[in-house]
């Protein structure tokens, strides 16, 4: 159950990657994942996989933990790459059996949708272990303030973001305490079946609800006291800024970029003799 | 008038005010009046009006009929209620429910963001208020990781930040131990005294109202003593009229009074030594003739021991933010005892207590242990190990239900526990989970039992929702709710927290009653000593995960020099010995408030001497 003071999945270093802007970090991310999905051919693949590797190393989270978010996926990237296995049209047949038919196009593309789910999930999880929810927070903020302009509402989605940040250790806390108190008292939650099971959260339920609804209103009159108004006449206090480090990834984002057309127009006469390997999709 | 303005920092006239549904007002006709840079303390029972009266003070709630002024403005007047919050901060109870930020200096930034401070002058705010506050080195770190006394100031370093002239407290040292408590109130004293602050401090400690230079006591929404708290808490009997309870010191002075000594009403522990020794010297009693205080060391091992060997706990072990809760304690807690375990916030009190009933399991039972293996050259690793009565908590055949119902466990706050639509059924809840197949009948008697005997009416609360009930109440229920399975041992984590002092008193009463009708052993985690030194046969301290100390009271609060250097409190009456040991004499008693009374009239001769 939930015994853990932390939350999410944050591992503090104090590396290249986490002190870089937080927005640098969301913007390289969104990048990485649009030249993964533009990628085409295995020499564009690996042009991303040294660069997420590099990120890797120079965040100096252990590998295994990097590793370990991709757990959560193992069933989708088992599941999709079965049935693009067997449903893969293609010119080598390389295997039959009654109706099911394997060709040598569906290998190397289930292959190749393993690798690009692999490092997407990778690739985000470098950011969640550098990036503090807090920081990260402010990166979207900042990122989405343009939208002011269309009268979005993003300083009130900011707050209420970074309250539900602040309170999500709180209500853990709280919950465990539930949790245990009325397991004390002889509840079980662990046995009996689902509708069972669904019925024993209800004391855990109510108490957390009535409690969250308390909490509110004291911080709602804390922020009231405090002269909150919106986000009228408001000042910022903290400022993001760019430093040297989110020029270096930029420049090494911006190479990625360029590496992964030239690789993506150029595939063919890299090697052609082993073409039908590499590329994927045409 | 404008030299009223400035002598009168607030004036409220006639304040009435009544909640939405309520039968009885909050407040009815309250007038004050609180001087620029003047420390005013406000005492009353829970419900007395109190919050009400500060929550109109900066216009959080509006007031029926009367009329607020701060800073001569009124409070109705257009916007007015906007600048007078500028001015007026307030740190409210709870130190978790006014935190917005996950770091410290961006929570500390909220206010002065909202009334539209320039960003450098910001940084310069929050640099000072976390001076004032004394929490420089905390600028960015997650509240999550402060203890209570340290969220608490980061509160006021927020409120600071506004740079407000007024400053009001709303029982913001209740929910805090001794150490977070001084913390606080350290820090709003240095305000009024070096900044000039206006303070309002509501509180239920008398230690802190006497802080204050002037002293408010409020009853059901008036007030009905006004003065310095000197005169106020010396009036002693009269306050009991006003659903407060006396003050220790005066119960002491009362019974030494009693006896024939001649005891001026006094509320410090100094000047009480000081009056028992012009007493003595009056008689002619020299030091060193008084005899030893026997202590009885004559409870028996019974069939409901605990045992607690070599027990250590980590939480989020192999992770970044493990962290050592248990460093190896070793207790044993005899059956009948009424067992206190004293600790301040984080020395692993609550880690300790849920081992007890196997809320948290010893590692060898988990499914997946194995046990560790000897390193060359170090001592073979330690199992801990656990034993209540019967159970051994070390053996994976252990029966934890039955274990669970045979040591309840009282949690803090237990009233945020309850969950049922009816009182019944909340009660009825840990009865039917232990006891299955139980008739209606077997079940009824049950729960009509356990409220009696928490002094509540069951015919009248039964059917009643728990959270229409007062908050004493709903603490009954949720004990009741406990000890429904009638279990041998009972355990309470801080039972009396965020009561009034009457409250505090009626629920060790209760507790006293069940220890001797209901349960074999009482244990109480609490930071309260006075709370542990007059209810408790025995007591452990625990600190940093250790056990510091484990002993009867008089011989625990004999060490005070190094409880205190722990960040512990010590009881009154052992401080009183204190100063009376420095003046050459040694009064052994057993730290209650009857029991060292008693010792003292002895040593003077009896009571019709």
């Amino acid at each position: 159950m939930l015994n853990d003071v932390t939350f999410g999945q944050f591992y503090p270093t104090k590396s290249f990657v986490h002190k870089l802007d937080p927005r640098m970090k969301l913007l390289a991310l969104i990048a990485y994942i649009v030249l993964l999905f533009c990628a085409d051919n295995f020499y564009s693949l690996l042009a991303c996989a040294i660069v997420l590797f590099a990120a890797i190393i120079a965040s100096r989270v252990p590998f295994g933990r990097v590793l370990k978010s991709v757990k959560a996926i193992i069933f989708i990237l088992i599941f999709t790459s079965v049935l693009n296995l067997f449903f893969h049209g293609g010119d080598h047949l390389l295997w039959q059996w009654k109706f099911i038919k394997i060709y040598q196009e569906g290998v190397i593309f289930a292959v190749f949708l393993i690798l690009r789910l692999f490092f997407l999930v990778m690739g985000s999880s470098v950011l969640t272990l550098t990036t503090t929810p807090v920081a990260l927070t402010d990166g979207i903020e900042s990122l989405l303030t343009p939208l002011k302009w269309i009268r979005f509402p993003v300083h009130e989605l900011a707050l209420i973001m970074s309250i539900a940040l602040r309170f999500i250790p709180t209500l853990i806390d709280e919950t465990n305490r539930i949790i245990s108190a009325q397991k004390a008292r002889g509840a079980d939650f662990e046995s009996g079946n689902l509708f069972k099971r669904i019925k024993a959260i209800i004391p855990i339920l109510i108490p957390l609800l009535i409690s969250a609804f308390r909490r509110a209103e004291e911080l709602g009159d804390a922020m009231d006291a405090r002269c909150y108004s919106g986000s009228k006449n408001r000042t910022k206090y903290k400022k993001l800024k760019f430093g040297i480090r989110d020029l270096v990834t930029f420049l090494v984002f911006g190479a990625l970029i360029a590496g992964v057309v030239l690789l993506n127009i150029y595939c063919f006469q890299i090697c052609p003799q082993i073409y039908e390997f590499v590329i994927v999709v045409r | 008038m404008e030299k009223d303005n400035e002598e009168y920092i607030i004036k409220c006239e006639n304040l009435k005010f009544t909640y939405a549904g309520a039968k009885q007002p909050a407040l009815c006709g309250v007038n004050l009046e609180v001087k620029r840079g003047e420390f005013l303390s406000v005492v009353g029972h829970n419900g007395s009006g109190k919050s009400t009266l500060a929550r109109l003070l900066n216009g959080l709630l509006e007031a029926e009929s009367g009329k607020v002024s701060v800073l001569g403005m009124d409070i109705s007047e257009g916007n007015n209620a906007v600048e007078i919050r500028k001015s007026v901060g307030m740190v409210f109870q709870n130190p978790d429910n006014q935190m917005v930020a996950s770091i410290v200096e961006d929570d500390i930034a909220f206010g002065p963001e909202n009334i539209g401070i320039e960003r450098e002058e910001i940084g310069r705010r929050i640099a000072w208020a976390l001076d004032a506050v004394g929490m420089q080195e905390f600028k960015e770190t997650t509240p999550s990781r402060l203890s209570g006394g340290q969220k608490q100031r980061i509160a006021v370093a927020g409120v600071l930040a506004m740079k407000p002239q007024i400053l009001i407290l709303d029982e913001s040292t209740a929910m805090l131990d001794p150490k977070g408590r001084r913390e606080v109130t350290d820090v709003i004293c240095r305000l009024n005294k070096e900044e000039g602050m206006t303070v309002i401090l509501i509180t239920h400690f008398m230690e802190e109202a006497l802080l204050a230079d002037r002293c408010i006591v409020m009853n059901r929404g008036e007030i009905v003593l006004s003065g310095t708290p000197e005169k106020i808490f010396e009036s002693g009997n009269e306050l009991e009229t006003y659903n407060l309870a006396l003050p220790r010191i005066s119960k002491i002075a009362n019974s030494l009074r009693a006896a024939g000594m001649e005891i001026k009403d006094v509320l410090r522990p100094e000047q009480l030594a000081e009056e028992i020794s012009k007493n003595f010297v009056k008689r002619g009693i020299v030091v060193g003739q008084f005899k030893k205080y026997p202590i009885k060391d004559d409870i028996k091992s019974g069939d409901w021991d605990i045992e607690i060997k070599d027990l250590t706990y980590t939480y989020s072990k192999k992770s970044p933010f493990a962290a050592k809760a248990l460093k190896g304690v070793d207790l044993s807690i005899k059956e009948g005892e009424f067992f206190g375990i004293i600790g301040h916030t984080g020395s692993g009190k609550s880690t300790l207590i849920q081992h007890l009933n196997a809320l948290i399991k010893l590692p060898q039972v988990e499914k997946r242990y194995r046990k560790p293996k000897a390193k060359k050259g170090m001592p073979p690793p330690v199992i801990s190990s656990i034993s209540v009565g019967q159970f051994d908590l070390g053996d994976k055949k252990c029966k934890f239900k039955e274990l669970r119902a045979s040591v309840g466990m009282v949690f803090q706050y237990p009233e945020y526990q309850l969950f049922a639509d009816s009182v019944f059924a909340d009660v009825a809840f840990g009865l039917k989970n232990f006891k299955k197949g139980l008739s209606d009948e077997e079940v009824e008697r049950a729960v009509k039992e356990s409220l009696e005997v928490v002094g509540l009416d069951y015919d009248e609360v039964k059917d009643k929702s728990p959270f229409d009930l007062s908050g004493g109440q709903k603490r009954r229920v949720a004990i009741a709710g406990v000890i429904v399975t009638k279990p041998q041992i009972l355990v309470l984590d801080e039972p009396a927290a965020g009561l009034d002092p009457k409250g505090k008193d009626e629920i060790m009463e209760l507790l006293h009653k069940l220890h001797r009708e209901w349960c074999k052993t009482v244990i109480i985690v609490s930071h309260d000593m006075d709370e542990v030194a007059d209810n408790c046969t025995k007591a452990a301290v625990l600190s940093d995960g250790k056990i510091f100390a484990c002993d009867y009271p008089e011989r625990l609060f004999a060490r005070s020099n190094e409880l205190i250097s722990l960040g512990l409190d010590i009881p009154l009456t052992a401080k009183i010995s204190n100063c009376l040991k420095k003046q050459g004499m040694e009064v052994n008693s057993d730290c209650t408030v009857e029991g060292f009374a008693n010792a003292i009239i002895e040593l003077y001769g009896g009571r019709n001497a």
